[in-house]
């Protein structure tokens, strides 16, 4: 009985794994200012430290650019999503940011990106900082706060709806002959997976190089590197990669609902197969934890198999 | 079809309550129906059939021939449509809590009153007290939008709550007296007196109010982003000042003397 023949797209071998994805709560924020580069400031801000919920409490990125024509008031915006492991953390989590990042920044506005579900607060919370000189408006179907600051009024919706059909760490690796290559193919990945609505990609530009595993020799360390993958302990740990891979670099993908993180990660993988074997791409590869942990699971090879011709 | 087409057989002798008349309450009846119900006419009743030929409507709407005697039309409107060909008398749409009330010509004072949802629009001039509190209560209109093409009479908002009010022409004196929450959407020039004792919530107007009551202060001029955002969110409120708002405007803030923060805001 031979082995079936491997997924190869543009001679990247898409690796017959999964991603394994977990819920989360979520929400879209839109975030206008005078200017793109302060809307883009207050985004910036809004969703810094905010790679993993290990560490940051929340996922959050920037989802798009939005031009002035389709922002609530007119300038130029930003949409942006957060995401947490519940509803509780949800509702904790962006009011806070809003109010230290978007609040304090200049010219800037915030509104509602998403209607329907829980509502989580934003100028419901945050009106109280007007001291008792903050003023509302129900007009429109929504309520708004306006709220007075040295620089003249913050403007913010009262609430923000949610969903908590969100679904966090949809991934894959992409592992590499060099790390330019790798790095090539993974900036190919976000610019294409930028495209996708509703979903985001957390990391640092949208990319992770310290992939990690579950546990640590270490007691309190909930999440270790993930040595299968690194190209240095090759011969002294369990390797999951060929001998031609010096680099591996993942993506991990956030979304509104399953469907988005599908495209998304198709989007991504079909650009990293866009380079090729030629652009030193050698395989395609997603971390799970054996499946016993999340109940979303991408596997690659279902979602590539309209373009692998399949 | 259910709706019914009421046409005056004649101009009215004495005031008509219309209260009654409303497309929920005369859904699935027969114009005999109708014309067979009572309302209160002068000192005394009649009968609708007497007032009003009645016939079967176009649409699901009540339609009536107007008449400055015919009051309380669209009192208590909670879902549905109203509209007048003509003139109303007193209070229309008083009460309302959903629907749509249109009034191709004037309404007489009391219009709105108590409105707590539901759309109001006239396309000529409405009397005194728009919006205000009906009788016996404490607030005035507190939800819902209220469209005048026309000028007020005096008393316009009075102890206003919510909901928007937009006048195309001028308003009489004494606007927004006691005025606790909502906005006032105004044109032409707002009369003398405006703002005593208001508390909250906002008057829009393009000139500065010449006789305002004493007790506004002025914050000086600004570019309000939440002026940007309700000409997005209210295209009615940008349409009443020619399209679009700047942004930029004159706040006043007050009324001082009862402690309040409303603000007439006076757009550049």
């Amino acid at each position: 009985m031979s082995a079936p023949a491997p997924l190869l797209i543009n001679g990247v071998e898409i690796r017959d794994s999964f991603a394994e994805a977990f819920p989360m709560a979520g929400t879209r924020l839109i975030i206008t200012a005078d200017t793109p580069r302060w809307a883009h400031t207050a985004a910036a801000s809004l969703t810094g430290f905010a790679t993993s919920v290990i560490g940051c409490g929340c996922e959050a990125a920037i989802e798009r650019e939005i031009p002035a024509d389709e922002t609530p008031d007119g300038r130029p915006g930003y949409a942006v999503l957060i995401f947490a492991m519940s509803l509780k953390d949800l509702k904790k989590i962006v009011p806070l940011r809003a109010g230290q990042c978007v609040l304090t920044s200049p010219t800037s506005a915030l509104y509602s990106g998403l209607e329907g579900g829980s509502a989580v607060p934003l100028g419901k919370a945050l009106r109280y900082f007007g001291d008792g000189h903050q003023m509302s408006k129900n007009l429109g179907g929504s309520r708004i706060w306006r709220i007075p600051v040295m620089e003249g009024e913050f403007v913010c919706d009262e609430i923000v709806g949610s969903t908590t059909a969100a679904v966090g760490g949809g991934n894959f690796l992409i592992l590499a002959r060099s790390r330019p290559a790798a790095l090539a193919a993974a900036e190919a990945a976000v610019a294409a997976m930028g495209q996708v609505r509703g979903a985001i990609m957390p990391f640092p530009g949208g990319v992770v190089r310290s992939g990690s595993k579950v546990g640590s020799k270490y007691a309190g360390l909930i999440a270790s590197s993930n040595d299968a993958y690194c190209p240095t302990l090759r011969g002294i740990a369990k390797t999951a990669l060929p001998a031609e891979v010096e680099s591996v670099l993942e993506i991990v993908i956030d979304g509104l609902s399953e469907g988005e993180v599908a495209d998304s990660m198709r989007a991504g993988i079909t650009a990293v197969c866009g380079l090729g074997a030629a652009g030193g791409v050698v395989a395609v590869d997603a971390g799970n934890y054996g499946g016993n942990l999340g109940p979303f699971h991408f596997k690659l090879h279902e979602l590539m198999a309209q373009e692998a011709g399949r | 079809m259910s709706g019914f087409r009421l046409t005056l057989k004649a101009p009215l002798s004495a005031r008509v309550d219309a209260s009654s008349l409303l497309p929920e309450a005369l859904a699935g009846v027969s114009a005999a129906d109708v014309a067979a119900l009572t309302v209160p006419f002068g000192t005394g009743v009649a009968l609708v059939g007497d007032l009003f030929e009645i016939t079967a409507g176009s649409d699901e709407a009540v339609v009536f021939s107007g008449d400055p005697r015919l009051d309380y039309v669209g009192s208590g409107l909670a879902a549905g449509e109203i509209r007048v060909e003509g003139s109303v008398g007193v209070a229309a749409g008083a009460g309302m809590s959903g629907g749509r009330l249109v009034i191709s010509r004037d309404a007489g004072d009391g219009l709105a009153a108590g409105l707590t949802g539901g759309r109001i629009e006239v396309f000529g001039s409405a009397g005194k007290n728009v919006g205000g509190p009906r009788p016996g209560e404490r607030q005035g209109m507190r939800g819902g939008v209220v469209s005048i093409a026309g000028r007020v009479g005096d008393g316009l908002g009075a102890r206003l709550r919510g909901g928007l009010i937009l006048v195309g022409g001028d308003a009489g004196a004494g606007a927004a007296d006691g005025l606790l929450a909502g906005t006032l959407a105004v044109a032409g020039r707002l009369g003398p007196g405006a703002g005593r004792g208001m508390k909250r919530g906002s008057i829009l107007v393009t000139t500065a109010p010449e006789a305002l009551a004493t007790g506004f202060a002025e914050a000086g001029p600004q570019d309000f982003v939440a002026l940007k955002l309700l000409a997005r969110r209210v295209p009615e409120l940008a349409a009443l000042f020619g399209g679009t708002l700047s942004g930029r405007a004159v706040r006043l803030v007050g009324n001082r003397l009862a402690g309040g923060e409303g603000e007439i805001l006076v757009l550049s």
